[in-house]
């Protein structure tokens, strides 16, 4: 098994992402608003041994009363939009939404209307968009490292701390 | 106790309600259709090559099975027979998806374990054949690899030759990694005696697909396939048929090695573009019979002309999800995730 372990360690290298010299961390909370599971699939392989994101401090945490990020999937069922208010009204101030993959961004969705209530920004306020049918691993990767780099310059803060501006 | 609809990890959204005394499960009710877009509904009115795109976007993880089974309903409904070169290409699709979807279900009951080492191996197999896929028909899903009439995917002599090299890469790393987590104590003490689909289960629930087989029960709609190059194609049972959790990891790292080569026989040529042959009979009905990596996807259609008049997906997920509310009963609570992954249902494909 710690032969296993040592042979992964080696496959990160062969991904061009920056070294992890960024000293901040980000809780990411993902929420299925109705996907096909392909965005959850390429999100659950960002943090395997390829890309790794635990290694620049994004991990996945259980409750949204943990996380910085909410990751919102898919076209936003009807029966979806309660959990994913609920979600989001639990997670502490500053925080971010973002859309992760097209669907959730309301572009080429398949449905009828009477089950569907439109893409994430009409239930809550999006601030990071990650386009793709799905995105791969290291799109999502990439943006959500960027938002890490945006959180560290300071204007993270601006972004997300607009309290009492009716998000709930 | 309530779980869901939004769940710990990065898992599809569905509502749990458990029964319990202490840690034990006396029933399970599992409330789904939280993901329901109306896709079948939606469909309605489209042609039958625009249908394609409704039905493969289901599920991401059946992308190809789904597509299948319609391309083949609406291939019915038209009198269009497959070629045999179109025959190999299709069953060469449904086994990469089929390698990948293994290899991630092998990872997850890892994951449900809590062994890492195992989680992280499997995984990083998947990607290795998520860029494969992508490598050979553009998308790391093969969304858009199926349509209606014919197959458009085009490998060379070298395209072929670096697939399975891959695919064989792929296998030894697969192999490897099985034969380690056959060493893990505490991996192996979690698996057999819970979860239990026995054979008169099988019957009784409808159960398909490798949870089936798991079982003893050699079900599989490959052995019956007229519409896919399967020539030859026989179930491999696990020896200990036992239809527990074990018995469906065993099942699935055997269907793993039996798909990889059947799609590194498939890869001994160039595959070139071809469409369906004219000739059979039209009809208003279609009825396609696939078997996905979960089990037995059909697909009905019933067309007005050229345009779909209905479309039926009933994919293996929705065949199988009862058999998970069965299998759960008289477990221990924390077995729950472990019992699930080993079926890795998609909620998506159940809720369309």
């Amino acid at each position: 098994m710690l032969t296993l372990l040592r042979d992964l360690r080696r496959l990160r290298h062969s991904v061009a992402l920056p070294r992890p010299d960024r000293g901040r961390s980000l809780a990411l909370r993902h929420v299925d608003a109705g996907s096909c599971n392909g965005c959850e699939h390429e999100l659950t392989l960002a943090s395997t041994p390829y890309y790794d994101l635990q290694r620049f401090g994004l991990g996945i945490v259980a409750s949204p009363r943990h996380a910085d990020v909410l990751l919102v999937t898919g076209p936003v069922t009807t029966r979806m939009r309660e959990p994913l208010l609920t979600a989001f009204q639990a997670m502490p101030e500053p925080r971010l939404v973002a859309a992760l993959g097209d669907c959730a961004l309301g572009c080429g969705v398949l449905g009828v209307p009477d089950a569907l209530v439109g893409p994430v920004d009409t239930v809550i306020p999006v601030d990071l968009r990650i386009p793709g049918c799905p995105p791969t691993p290291e799109t999502i990767a990439t943006a959500l490292l960027a938002l890490v780099d945006r959180r560290r310059s300071g204007d993270w803060q601006e972004l997300a701390s607009r309290e009492g501006d009716g998000r709930d | 106790m309530a779980v869901g609809p939004i769940h710990a990890g990065v898992i599809e959204s569905g509502h749990f309600r458990f029964h319990v005394v202490g840690d034990r499960i006396l029933h399970l009710d599992a409330r789904l259709f939280y993901k329901h877009r109306g896709l079948e509904r939606a469909a309605e009115g489209s042609t039958l090559a625009e249908g394609a795109r409704y039905v493969g976007r289901a599920c991401a993880a059946c992308a190809v099975a789904n597509g299948l089974a319609y391309a083949h309903a609406c291939e019915e409904c038209l009198g269009l027979e497959p070629t045999s070169e179109l025959a190999r290409a299709r069953a060469l699709l449904l086994e990469l998806e089929r390698i990948w979807s293994h290899l991630n279900d092998i990872a997850a009951v890892c994951a449900g374990v809590g062994l890492a080492a195992g989680n992280n191996l499997f995984a990083a197999l998947t990607e290795r054949a998520r860029r494969l896929n992508a490598r050979i028909t553009g998308h790391r899903f093969l969304f858009g690899a199926v349509a209606v009439g014919g197959s458009s995917l085009d490998l060379d002599a070298q395209a072929v030759g670096a697939a399975r090299e891959e695919l064989e890469a792929i296998g030894r790393e697969a192999s490897r990694g099985w034969r380690e987590l056959q060493f893990s104590a505490s991996f192996q003490d979690r698996l057999p005696d819970i979860g239990v689909v026995g054979s008169e289960d099988v019957e009784r629930l409808g159960t398909v697909g490798p949870a089936a087989r798991a079982a003893g029960v050699a079900l599989d709609v490959r052995t019956i396939s007229t519409r896919l190059a399967y020539d030859g194609f026989e179930c491999r049972l696990p020896e200990r048929a036992a239809g527990d959790v074990r018995a469906r990891l065993e099942q699935r790292a055997l269907e793993l090695e039996q798909s990889l080569e059947i799609a590194r026989a498939l890869l001994d040529e160039p595959v070139r573009p071809a469409p369906a042959a004219p000739g059979a009979v039209e009809s208003p009905v279609g009825v396609g019979l696939v078997e996905s990596a979960r089990g037995a996807t059909l697909c009905v259609v019933e067309r007005d002309g050229d345009r779909l008049r209905r479309v039926r997906l009933r994919t293996g997920s929705y065949a199988n999800w009862p058999s998970v509310a069965y299998a759960a009963t008289d477990n221990l609570l924390p077995d729950f995730p472990l019992i699930n992954k080993s079926f890795e249902l998609c909620y998506a494909c159940a809720d369309r």
